[in-house]
């Protein structure tokens, strides 16, 4: 409606420019608002200051903490110093915290969304004792499943990764352990799309969903760490260890006439040996049992994984390149198992 | 804690969404994704399981995204997700208490959502949901689950009723009442069954006896829940029908003429198409026959065990501790029931004795029960003892105007429903009253005047009687009722046709030129055209007077029955037959009473039962009233057995006494009469508003009127320098124009 000429003059101050000059301050603008205030003294509530430097355990306590930071930096930065302080304290001591402390913090970050947090991770998780692994195995297998069937291509890579490094320290517990055998090999099986026949038919790349991810070449991981999965749980029992195992129970078959096969009588040296008994937990079903023998494993592995593992494999040997020499030992790794059996 | 933000290459790298999408276009292709997925929440799930308590957000996805979307594509891949429901079951039954409360209630919007997908039975859903709601601490839970319960329930009987899934439901709310007598948790039941009733899913007897179930409970808030679904349950059906019906009335006719107006959108298209389907909808919905509910008073198995169970546990007993207002609640549930069913229970009588004085709070309340509670088959013996002593407490010139009138009004209501109850010295006491100063207390007594020139009249003093009474009575047609009396039913409005036949059989005889009596050899030959036109479509007799309608009398004066027949056929016929006429009046008013009814003599055809109604909806029907009495109640003594009767009717005018209002009280109550009244507004500016909500355009006078003067300036400006000639012409082009009607020559 502004038809008249004061109406006009009005509209127009809005759009005018304020006039700047050397030497002076700017405007201040209409809405200014003055938050200065004046003060005698600027007191701190709260206010740590101390002589003594926190202590390294102290320090260990707050930088695990801090795991679950909103920041990746924070995550990563901390993860580094929880590493450096356990790789370089004084041999033959006990960690700053147990494992069994420490690992609740840590395994969420195996689904981390940043990969610099979960590469520090596997640094870290090298650095622990093997021997207080072995007993947390069962803890730390469903989360490195969920990380190898996430939607995300290098939460996968990079779970597979530590799966191979679990399996590395402890092999045995891995393949044994409550859903150990099933479920991962099921979870093998879905990462590299060889569950259905006609899945395994669609070249590297297939229709799957998700971005490829950036750290490439993953098949070629998943096929080792496959390699060494299918190694521990139904490969050709090591000669040294039958040995040693003999051995220990020749030292106990030291005593004397009557009592024969006396270590089967004493006190188990694993932490749970009453684990299979299932006493505590849920009702488990076929996936979720336990595998403890390689021939259990190997029976189970026969009728229901063979003929998907077997087809994928040579799918993955035509392709040739990088991919074959990995499928090649992976294929080694099956044909000794077959050969061997179920077991002498 | 609180969520994390997600980064926007995280949003690509786990976008679950997307492949739902996905997967629901092409389900076959992404079984292997979706395979990983359900890996995924398996191993989640064992996370979880393992410490249900400490779950938290783990990473880019959390359990709750890995449940919400496996739900959603759950029907594409059954083999898969077999035990889904059951783990989500199972999670939810054991955890629910420890579980967080986002995830708790995804998982029961997941179970609802295979329930939708037929993945899951209502059976089965209900089974778990319900132990959780009447279970569960948690407040937002309790009311997301009675939600889903009641909505699951309603889409179970949307296209037909799920007897299978009402029976199995009912049976468990009735075991929820009946196992622990004690808790509240019986509320639940209740609360589902009123809801349930309202929106007429439950219209069963078995709903109704686990409402009974509820109402002689232990606990109060249950046993007052309960009883309030008696006392409320129907009327709340009532009006939620009547908002539905409300609802949505779009008139066809404007949105299609906005249409042809405005701007062609696809929007606007779909707004007409709506409202043709709604309308059409509602045209389908009118054709269909209406259901017919019992009230849940009606549905009642055993009135008077339920009745007395009511009474002797939270009224008579020492034992109940009910608060006054709770038990005046049961007291109007037991007396409703009472003169519903015609009930005994004559502890009942003696029971009102000791609350039957003015300084009794509610006394009210207490008197509406007490006429409730009277009815026909009451002995006057036990309610005498009770008008003597309403009569002597409530009714004199000592006690305020109210007390009285509240006093007087009980006494009528009391023996509207048994005039036995009365003694004549009584009455004629408490009918003196109308001679009284207070507004309210006239009312009152002559209302009860008025009530026993109709039931009573030989009780009354003659000169109270009235001419009608006094004359019936000395003519002997009326007798004097006796204690369980009956009355022989009938076919109400039989006397309607009745009269209506004859007169029609009249008419004939007089166009035949016969004398509008005696015998009628055609008659016959009438019926037999009568059952060839079996029909009512066929029949065109009935549409003689269809066009007429009956206007009903105003009620206080009443015209004899001669005299309503005079009027019928006026002065057409010829002087000397009307002596001749009230001869065979006479006779034929004689004949009437010894005439056996038309039902007993003759079959009614369909178009005689037309007719019937037809004529009962014209003798009822009101719309000729002036508008100001089409609105008013009803006379007392017409109102339906079903409806209750309130402490306000007991109250009655009393409310209405001089000098006790304020003007604003006054005007309030002047309002109350007729609450949409607009404010004040000329004529004008009304049809103006009409206009403008009915959306048509306004006048070019009121255009012109609104012009900017700005707009008109140059126009003025011409005028001053128009030159004698041109001012000539324009001013004969105005007049012709005038004559023309205007420029668009209206009225041609």
């Amino acid at each position: 409606m502004g038809s008249s000429a004061k109406r006009k003059k009005e509209k127009q101050k809005d759009f005018q420019k304020p006039k700047l000059k050397v030497g002076k301050a700017k405007a201040k603008p209409d809405n200014f608002t003055d938050t200065s205030f004046k003060s005698k003294g600027i007191v701190l509530n709260q206010q740590s200051l101390r002589v003594a430097a926190p202590s390294s355990d102290t320090q260990f306590t707050h930088y695990l903490s801090l795991l679950s930071s909103k920041s990746d930096s924070q995550r990563r930065d901390s993860l580094a110093h929880l590493t450096t302080s356990i790789s370089s304290r004084p041999v033959d001591t006990p960690l700053p915290q147990p494992v069994s402390v420490i690992l609740p913090s840590l395994l969420p970050l195996l689904l981390d969304a940043s990969n610099n947090v979960r590469t520090q991770l596997l640094k870290l998780f090298r650095t622990l004792p093997s021997t207080d692994i072995q007993d947390h195995v069962p803890q730390i297998l469903p989360y490195i499943r969920a990380g190898m069937t996430h939607l995300a291509a290098d939460i996968r890579v990079s779970a597979v990764d530590i799966l191979s490094w679990l399996v590395e320290v402890a092999g045995s517990e891995v393949v044994s352990c409550a859903g150990g055998w099933i479920k991962t090999m099921n979870c093998f099986l879905s990462v590299l799309g060889w569950h259905t026949e006609e899945s395994t038919k669609w070249s590297s790349n297939r229709a799957s969903f998700g971005k490829s991810g950036t750290q490439g070449r993953p098949m070629i991981r998943v096929l080792l760490a496959l390699a060494e999965f299918l190694n521990a749980g139904i490969g050709r029992p090591d000669p040294d260890v039958e040995m040693e195992a003999e051995e220990g129970a020749d030292g106990a078959s030291n005593w004397d006439f009557p009592l024969c096969q006396s270590s089967q009588h004493m006190v188990p040296l694993s932490a749970a040996p009453y684990a299979y008994l299932n006493l505590f937990g849920q009702p488990r079903d076929e996936e979720g049992e336990m595998y403890e023998t390689r021939e259990d494993r190997f029976r189970v592995f026969s009728s229901r994984f063979r003929g998907a593992v077997e087809r994928g494999l040579e799918n993955a040997r035509k392709e040739g390149g990088e991919t074959g020499r990995a499928s090649s030992s992976a294929t080694k790794v099956l044909k000794d198992a077959i050969a061997y059996g179920p077991g002498p | 804690m609180v969520k994390r933000k997600l980064g926007a290459l995280e949003k690509v790298e786990a976008d679950l969404p997307n492949l739902q999408h996905k997967i629901k276009r092409d389900p076959k292709s992404y079984v292997e994704d979706f395979r990983a997925q359900h890996y995924q929440y398996e191993s989640h799930r064992e996370i979880f399981m393992a410490a249900p308590s400490s779950a938290t957000d783990n990473g880019v996805i959390s359990l709750r995204d890995l449940i919400d979307f496996i739900s959603h594509v759950a029907d594409c891949y059954p083999d898969i997700t077999k035990d889904f429901p059951q783990q989500l079951i199972d999670m939810l039954m054991q955890h629910h208490l420890t579980l967080e409360p986002e995830l708790r209630e995804k998982i029961v919007g997941s179970l609802v959502l295979l329930r939708k997908k037929e993945l899951l039975d209502s059976a089965t859903l209900l089974n778990t949901l319900f132990p959780i709601l009447i279970s569960t601490p948690s407040k937002t839970l309790r009311l997301f689950l009675f939600q889903k319960i009641l909505s699951d329930i309603r889409t179970a009987n949307s296209k037909t009723t799920n007897h299978k899934l009402n029976r199995t439901m009912q049976t468990v709310l009735f075991n929820l009442v009946t196992s622990d007598r004690t808790s509240s948790k019986g509320l639940w039941a209740i609360k589902l069954t009123r809801e349930l009733w309202k929106r007429q899913i439950w219209t069963e007897a078995k709903a109704v006896e686990v409402i009974k179930e509820a109402s002689l409970s232990d606990n109060e808030k249950v046993i007052v829940g309960g009883v309030r679904f008696f006392l409320g349950g129907d009327k709340d059906r009532e009006e939620a029908e009547d908002e539905s019906s409300d609802e949505e009335t779009v008139d066809i006719g404007r949105v299609k003429h906005a249409y042809g107006k405005n701007k062609k959108t696809r929007k606007n298209a779909r707004t007409v198409e709506k409202a043709k389907a709604s309308m059409k909808k509602k045209e389908r919905k009118k054709g269909q026959p209406q259901l017919l509910n019992f009230s849940a008073l009606h549905l009642l198995h055993d009135p008077q065990g339920f009745a007395e169970s009511l009474f002797s546990k939270h009224l008579q007993g020492t034992k109940s501790n009910l608060n006054l207002e709770q038990k005046l609640l049961v007291l109007q549930l037991v007396s409703r029931l009472v003169g519903l069913h015609k009930l005994q229970i004559m502890q009942l009588y003696s029971y009102f004795q000791k609350y039957l004085t003015p300084r009794q709070p509610s006394v009210t309340s207490f008197l509406a029960s007490l006429a409730q509670a009277s009815h026909d088959l009451v002995p006057p013996d036990a309610l005498e003892p009770l008008v003597q002593k309403i009569a002597n407490e409530f009714v004199s010139e000592a006690s305020a105007s109210e007390v009285a009138t509240a006093g007087l009004n009980a006494i009528r209501e009391i023996c509207a429903r048994q005039p036995l109850a009365i003694d004549e010295t009584l009455l004629q006491d408490l009918v003196m009253y109308r001679k009284s100063k207070d507004k309210g207390v006239v009312m009152g007594a002559r209302g009860l005047l008025s009530l026993y020139r109709d039931v009573g009249a030989e009780m009354l003093k003659k000169r109270d009687r009235g001419k009608e009474a006094a004359m019936s009575l000395r003519a002997g047609e009326r007798k004097e009722k006796r204690f369980g009396e009956q009355e022989a039913g009938g076919i109400e409005g039989l006397e309607l046709l009745e009269q209506h036949k004859e007169e029609e059989r009249r008419n004939k005889r007089r166009e035949q030129g016969l004398p509008s009596d005696g015998e009628d050899e055609n008659e016959e030959d009438d019926e037999e055209a009568n059952w060839a036109a079996w029909n009512v479509e066929d029949d065109e007799d009935s549409d003689d007077s269809g066009g007429w309608i009956n206007v009903e009398s105003d009620g206080e004066i009443e015209m004899s029955e001669s005299d309503d027949e005079k009027d019928e056929h006026p002065a057409k016929k010829a002087k000397q037959e009307n002596g001749e006429e009230k001869e065979n009046e006479a006779n034929s008013n004689e004949a009437k009473e010894k005439k056996p009814s038309l039902a007993t003599t003759r079959i009614l055809t369909p178009a005689d039962l037309a007719k019937l109604a037809e004529l009962r909806s014209q003798a009822s029907s009101t719309s000729t009233l002036p508008k100001s009495k089409r609105g008013k109640p009803q006379a007392p003594g017409t109102r339906h057995n079903d409806d209750p009767l309130t402490a306000e009717e007991i109250e009655g005018l009393a409310a209405l006494s001089a000098g006790k209002q304020t003007r604003e009280e006054r005007i309030a109550h002047a309002r109350q009469g007729n609450p949409d009244r607009a404010e004040h507004k000329s004529v004008t500016a009304k049809r103006k508003e009409k206009k403008q909500a009915e959306g048509k355009s306004t006048t070019n006078k009121e255009k012109a009127r609104k012009k900017n003067f700005f707009m008109t300036l140059g126009k003025a400006k011409g005028k001053g320098k128009r030159s004698l000639v041109e001012t000539r012409r324009v001013l004969k082009a105005h007049q012709e124009r005038q004559k023309r009607g205007g420029r668009r020559a209206n009225g041609r």
